[in-house]
Parts: C-alpha cells; sequence; structure tokens
C-alpha cells in the first residue's frame, strides 16, 4: 500500500530577497521553519535548506535500511550512528550524498558490517530515488 | 563555483521492525525528531520520516526555483509536495513520485509567462533534477488572482 507524506511551503518575492516558510508537513513535527537563499547558499545561520532536509531524510533512510539488512543476517545492531552530507552546487545542482556510519553490532566483522553499509547504500528508498543522478559516497566501520 | 554543504545525523537503536530513530539537523533548525519503521508506512503519520523530509526538501526547492524564475519582488508562492513510497514488487519499498500543487499571485504575470517560469522552475530546481531518477514528479500550478 502506498503511503503519502506532504509538506507546505509559501514564499513571498523574489529569490534573492525573498524569504519563504515551511509551514507544515504531515506529522506535525516539523514548522513552521524559515528558508531563504542566504542560508542555502551561503553559510547555514540557524535556518534549514532543502539540501539540509534531503541530508536528513538519506541519513534516516540509509540508517533503517542498514538496520533491516544486518537483522536478516542474524547481527540486529545495538546502535546506529549515521549521517549524510549533501553537496549543492549553486547553477550546478545537487551534486554528491556522503553517507557515514558507526556501528554497534555485537558478533559481526568490520568486512560483513561494510558490505551490509553498502547494500543499504544502494537499495534504501531515498537512495534509490536519486543515485541515478548523484554520486554516492559511504564510509563506515564499527565501533 | 562555491560549494555548499549540508550535513545531518541520525541515530538509530535495534533492528527495523521495534528499533527508533532519532534525526537532527547542526543548523538547529530541527533536532532529535523521532521516526520509526511502523510510523513511516503508517496511514496516519504520527512522527517525521525519509518521505515527509523530501517533501518539505523539494516543496522548498521548488518555491525558490519558481521565485528565481519569476524574479518579482512582491510574487507570493505556496507550494505543497507529496512524497508517494509504495511497496513495488519484487523491489521492496520505492518512493514512486513526488506531485506538486504550486499557487501564486504575481500582479500584473501574464498566463503565458507564468506557465513557462514553472516549467523553468522544474527544470533549475536541483531536487526535481535529482529525484527524477527513481521518481515522478507531476506539477499542478495556478496562477491566481
Amino acid at each position: 500500500m502506498a503511503t503519502e507524506r506532504k509538506a507546505s511551503v509559501t514564499w513571498q518575492g523574489d529569490l534573492m530577497s525573498g524569504r519563504g516558510t515551511i509551514e507544515s508537513v504531515t506529522s506535525g513535527m516539523l514548522g513552521p521553519l524559515e528558508v531563504d537563499w542566504a542560508n542555502r547558499a551561503e553559510d547555514a545561520q540557524g535556518k534549514t535548506s532543502p539540501e539540509e532536509l534531503i541530508a536528513a531524510a538519506h541519513a534516516a533512510c540509509f540508517a533503517m535500511a542498514l538496520s533491516n539488512g544486518l537483522a536478516q543476517e542474524g547481527h540486529a545492531p545495538e546502535r546506529l550512528e549515521t549521517s549524510a552530507t549533501v553537496t549543492f552546487v549553486p547553477g550546478t545542482g545537487i551534486t554528491k550524498s556522503a553517507l557515514t556510519v558507526t556501528g554497534t553490532v555485537p558478533g559481526l566483522d568490520e568486512d560483513a558490517f561494510r558490505q551490509a553499509a553498502e547494500q543499504a547504500k544502494e537499495n534504501c528508498p531515498v537512495s534509490s530515488a536519486l543515485k541515478g543522478n548523484v554520486e554516492l559516497e559511504l564510509y563506515a566501520r564499527l565501533t | 563555483m562555491p560549494r555548499v554543504d549540508r550535513r545531518a545525523e541520525v541515530s538509530w537503536n535495534g533492528n527495523l521492525a521495534r528499533g527508533e530513530g532519532r534525526i537532527s539537523a547542526p543548523s538547529g533548525a530541527f533536532a532529535g525528531l523521532p521516526y520509526s519503521a511502523a510510523t513511516r508506512v503508517a496511514a496516519r503519520a504520527e512522527t517525521t520520516s525519509p518521505e515527509e523530509l523530501l517533501a518539505a526538501a523539494h516543496a522548498g526547492c521548488f518555491a525558490m526555483s519558481l521565485a528565481g524564475e519569476l524574479r518579482e519582488q512582491d510574487a507570493r508562492i505556496a507550494v505543497t509536495a507529496n512524497v508517494v513510497l509504495d511497496e513495488l514488487e519484487g523491489q521492496g519499498h520505492r518512493i514512486v513520485e513526488s506531485q506538486l500543487t504550486v499557487r501564486a499571485q504575481a500582479p500584473g504575470l501574464a498566463q503565458a509567462a507564468f506557465d513557462e517560469a514553472v516549467r523553468a522552475a522544474d527544470e533549475g530546481c536541483p531536487f526535481s533534477r535529482l529525484i527524477a531518477a527513481g521518481a515522478k514528479v507531476t506539477i499542478d500550478a495556478r496562477l491566481e488572482s
């Protein structure tokens, strides 16, 4: 069955001097969050951006996929710390998402962990939606 | 061209079925957002999810892209993105579609110019380009008076 998740944004003015608000999302857990061009393309001074939200989605999706893959191999993780860093080059586009994971997985060796992480990187739904058009990187290690 | 990196962090405890994660953004815009497998696919969203975050990213990205095309000081743009996750035979869960609904007010703007701006905004929106690799983007856009 399909699952739908929605977010609504309003924007006022032009790109450079205007500003926007992520007003609400389906779950109610985000927003209102302000967004503007300066925070997106220069320094993030307390405001989120599309690239930060993609990073959050990717790190979250990757953690879930890896926990599932490990459990299916009989090594459910105690804990996974993941991150995603999304690179945006204004004028070019979003060029890269670099994933990292540090895992606490009893009874598993580094090689098997890296292999499971590679699988999750290739197959999690967010990776699948993005991967034809962006470089994906992975750095995985056990604690 | 300057490159901009944006990072987000997640900690996940336990297996997929019973585990839970927390999502944080170093910008400080959000921190410690809980999510889980059950709430990700539930009909009623009780926590955020990767798809909800992508919906926020896409709506934010498209709104900025359209603002860039309209180049008007007093344009008002409202964008909703609806991201659809589906279970496909043999492929598991896949993000299949992002549906954009766009409503804009731009005094003095002709319909044809608006239509062209929407088309160019989709072409220029980095997120639209990115997700087009694996999912369909649909746009329902209307110029309001």
